[in-house]
């Protein structure tokens, strides 16, 4: 990242530069809005006045639906909420589940995910079987085709302790049920992912083919075995902040290294290959891309959650070298490319190469780079290398009350659009454990939220909860947060921040992919496979 | 001839086929690696490649997932033995090899030789279990090693007589006289990944088998190691997209 934060900390209003995305005030790093833990704002489910009683009815869903508002957006109005009982909707009793999806642990799952087809099909559910909840999947859909015939859109619902998001894509339905407390956005954003991973493995236009041809086809047939991918996507969701900040995390290395295997990954190549990827610890090394493909179009981070997620979820791929099918859903979401996948460091399997091609037939020939990609790596020992490169301690920042940050540059250089990157490091005492970890995360999601709330977006919050205090910033070069220890002043966290700022730009080469290579492995331009991609 | 950055590819290949969930990585992992371990449903093909005395054999494991289909016939390309996998627990996944596998063989070799293997055989196996036995002989080339604390016995419903009855089909279909042929009761194997029963027979008869295709090969010189490496049909588009 060539543009840097540094000098903005220096001028006296450091938000001054204009943001899209703030309509109201700016205000500076003196003026901080500061707003306690408890402040539960912008959060709709205040709104919903609804008693609180727990029913013991089986329905979980249907009866959450049932005591909440819903709320529509019109084709065009803006319809205030309306309380689904006076719709008049006909929501059948309660009826008969199997026994795990009834008991109490399955309804206090933190995030439900359900997927099902127009034709109510159910198709995916995080917990339970599809079976037993199709009933429960029917209810969703006679919700949402019942908003739909009076020409609104269902998108959200909101109960005490849930709140219930809808999206359609194409003949497929979204659906989340979460006590996370996340905004909706948010949320949409999941359930984007969830149908993108599914659109990675079949491609949208095969999925709008099989239900234009059948409406009621029954798409677990196609998507049998990949319930894992889906529940392992959910589980990065909840638990990876990339997600989140829709950028990509790679792994520190130093540049000089960083480059060298760029080099090697350049100087192996073959006919109609058009990304190499190099992996350890499921976090990015370096990406190499081919020249045409990319003129008009690039890896979106999203893409490349997709893949990693594949790939992970997979300990199959450990052995053997694979060779499959995969949609870029943000590339192109009608058209496959055909994936090498393999480890290079067996029987540990931690550095993962992974090599697309656009050419179906082209394993042996795509098998063979992978052959001389190894052999360069082993002359240059890159694999010892790599194996000592890890995560950075927040202590080598050497602030003494930071405990955590994220920092996503939005700088790019002038030339080519980069993927979108973020640093952080790793998460150390006190959010050593699942649950602290998941409790910063949660404070994350929620500034984020404020962050980039459409009603009322803010620049910067300095948020001082029980056990620690958090400041996010955003300004029109890069979005911030960061963890302090509760006792930080605001002073001192200004003073972090100008410190971190200074550290990050004078590690960003080893912290970020500064310029991606390329390579033209494509003689002919306009065999660019893009295309019909936004 | 071939360089010596040749040596390592494959003379043969051999690949795996068979419905989803019947077994087929299990007993690649089982044969390679000498374990059963957990599995995930495969996506696309894997690759492995087997050191078989003097020669390179390569082994395809494929997924048996419907979204997959359309690859098989890719994987299967110049392919000299194909193993067609079922479970014997389950007849729905020996009819699926008769609906939905065997046309995939279409582009392996012409002498490719097939295997009809039923595998999950430890879940049926009542020799030590009872004398509630269908009469079924099992091979006795391999010890059986059965796990003490095994599950109740699930009903096998597929006979070996099922498996030769659909070796005959797959030789018909290929239009080759059962005469001529290996016999079937050489050809249908019963096995357990998770056992290990009769899996390194299955592997290491099918690799004996498919000698004198590469001995074949190798007397025909060089273009028929490039054969296997290239594709046989140029792709027009070569963009990949599937519209
Ligand atoms: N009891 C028993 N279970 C087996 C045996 N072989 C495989 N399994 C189990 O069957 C399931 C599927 O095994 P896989 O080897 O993944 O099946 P596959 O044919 O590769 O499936 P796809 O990759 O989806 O096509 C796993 O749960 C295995 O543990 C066996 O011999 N006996
Ligand atoms: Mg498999």
């Amino acid at each position: 990242m060539p543009s840097h934060p540094e000098g903005i900390l220096e001028s006296s209003d450091p938000t001054s530069e204009e943001n899209p995305r703030t309509q109201d005030h700016q205000p500076d790093l003196q003026k901080l809005h500061i707003q306690s833990s408890e402040t539960d704002s912008g959060k709709a489910s205040q709104d919903s006045a609804l008693d609180n009683g727990h029913d013991d009815s089986g329905e979980f869903v249907v009866t959450m639906l049932a005591r909440s508002k819903v709320e529509e957006q019109g084709m065009g109005t803006k319809d205030a909420s309306s309380p689904l009982s006076e719709t008049g909707t006909p929501l059948g009793p309660p009826s008969h589940r199997n026994e795990d999806v009834t008991a109490d642990s399955w309804r206090q799952h933190r995030k439900h995910v359900f997927v099902l087809s127009e034709a109510g099909k159910p198709i995916y559910s995080r917990y339970g079987s599809e079976e037993a909840l199709s009933s429960t999947m029917g209810v969703m859909m006679a919700l949402v085709s019942f908003v739909q015939s009076g020409d609104n859109t269902i998108r959200s619902v909101y109960s005490d302790e849930h709140t219930v998001v809808f999206t359609q894509r194409g003949p497929l339905v979204l659906v989340s049920v979460s006590s996370s407390r996340q905004s909706e956005q948010q949320l949409r954003q999941e359930l984007l992912y969830v149908y993108n991973q599914i659109v990675s493995m079949l491609t949208q236009a095969s999925i709008t083919r099989i239900f234009e041809h059948k409406k009621n086809y029954d798409l677990r047939r196609l998507l049998a075995g990949s319930e894992k991918i889906l529940d392992g996507l959910l589980n990065l969701v909840d638990s990876d902040p990339s997600i989140l900040l829709s950028a990509v995390h790679c792994l520190p290395l130093a540049s000089s290294l960083r480059d060298s295997l760029s080099q090697i990954l350049q100087k192996s190549i073959t006919p109609n290959l058009v990304f190499s990827i190099l992996i350890a610890k499921n976090q990015l090394l370096t990406i190499v891309q081919e020249k045409t493909v990319i003129e008009d179009a690039r890896l979106e981070p999203s893409d490349l959650h997709l893949l990693l997620n594949l790939i992970g979820a997979s300990s199959a791929f450990q052995a053997g070298e694979i060779w499959t099918p995969i949609c870029l859903p943000s590339f192109n979401p009608d058209c496959y490319f055909y994936a090498y996948i393999s480890y290079l460091d067996p029987p540990e399997c931690t550095v993962c190469l992974v090599l697309l091609s656009t050419d179906k037939e082209a394993f042996y020939s795509v098998a063979e780079c992978k052959r001389k990609i190894e052999e360069a790596m082993q002359t240059q020992n890159a694999l010892n290398s790599i194996a000592k490169a890890h995560l950075y301690s927040v202590s080598q920042v050497g602030v003494s009350d930071l405990r955590h940050f994220m920092y996503k540059p939005f700088d790019v250089p002038d030339n080519h659009r980069q993927l979108t990157q973020f640093t952080s490091p790793e998460m150390e005492a006190p959010y050593s454990s699942e649950e602290e970890r998941m409790r910063l995360l949660d404070l994350y999601r929620d500034m984020h939220s404020r962050i980039h709330s459409t009603s009322r977006p803010l620049k910067l919050i300095y948020h001082v909860a029980e056990r620690e205090t958090l400041l996010a910033w955003v300004t029109s070069k890069f979005e911030l947060y960061t963890c302090f220890s509760p006792l930080v002043t605001k002073t001192c966290a200004i003073n972090a921040i100008t410190k971190l700022l200074r550290w990050i730009k004078k590690e960003e080469d080893r912290l970020f992919i500064r310029y991606p290579p390329k390579y033209s492995t494509t003689p002919n331009p306009s065999k660019s496979s893009k295309s019909d991609a936004h | 001839m071939p360089q010596a950055t040749r040596t390592k590819k494959p003379d043969v290949k051999v690949v795996i086929l068979g419905d989803m969930n019947v077994g087929k990585t299990s007993l690649l992992h089982r044969y390679t690696e000498r374990k059963f371990k957990d599995t995930i449903s495969t996506v696309g093909g894997a690759f492995f490649m087997k050191q078989w005395g003097p020669y390179n054999i390569s082994i395809w494991d494929t997924a048996g997932r419907e979204q997959f289909h359309g690859l098989g016939s890719m994987y299967c390309r110049g392919a000299a033995a194909v193993i067609l996998t079922y479970d014997v627990t389950n007849w729905q996944s020996l009819a699926e090899l008769e609906n939905r596998f065997l046309s995939l063989t279409d582009t392996a070799n012409a002498d490719c030789i097939f295997a009809i293997v039923g595998n999950k055989a430890d879940l049926t196996d009542t020799r030590i279990q009872g004398p509630d036995t269908d009469g079924e002989q099992v091979d006795e080339r391999q010890p059986v090693v059965t796990c003490p604390t095994s599950p109740a016995i699930l009903h096998k419903q597929v006979s070996r007589e099922d498996a030769i009855a659909l070796y005959s089909h797959v030789l018909r279909y290929k239009g080759l006289e059962e005469k001529a042929c290996l016999p079937a009761d050489k050809m249908c194997f019963e096995t357990s990944a998770k056992t290990g029963y009769n899996v390194d027979s299955l592997f290491e008869s099918l690799f004996d088998l498919v000698l004198p295709s590469i001995l074949k090969k190798r007397s025909e010189g060089e273009s028929s190691t490039v054969d296997l490496e290239s594709p046989m049909e140029v792709k027009t588009n070569k963009a990949g997209c599937c519209s």
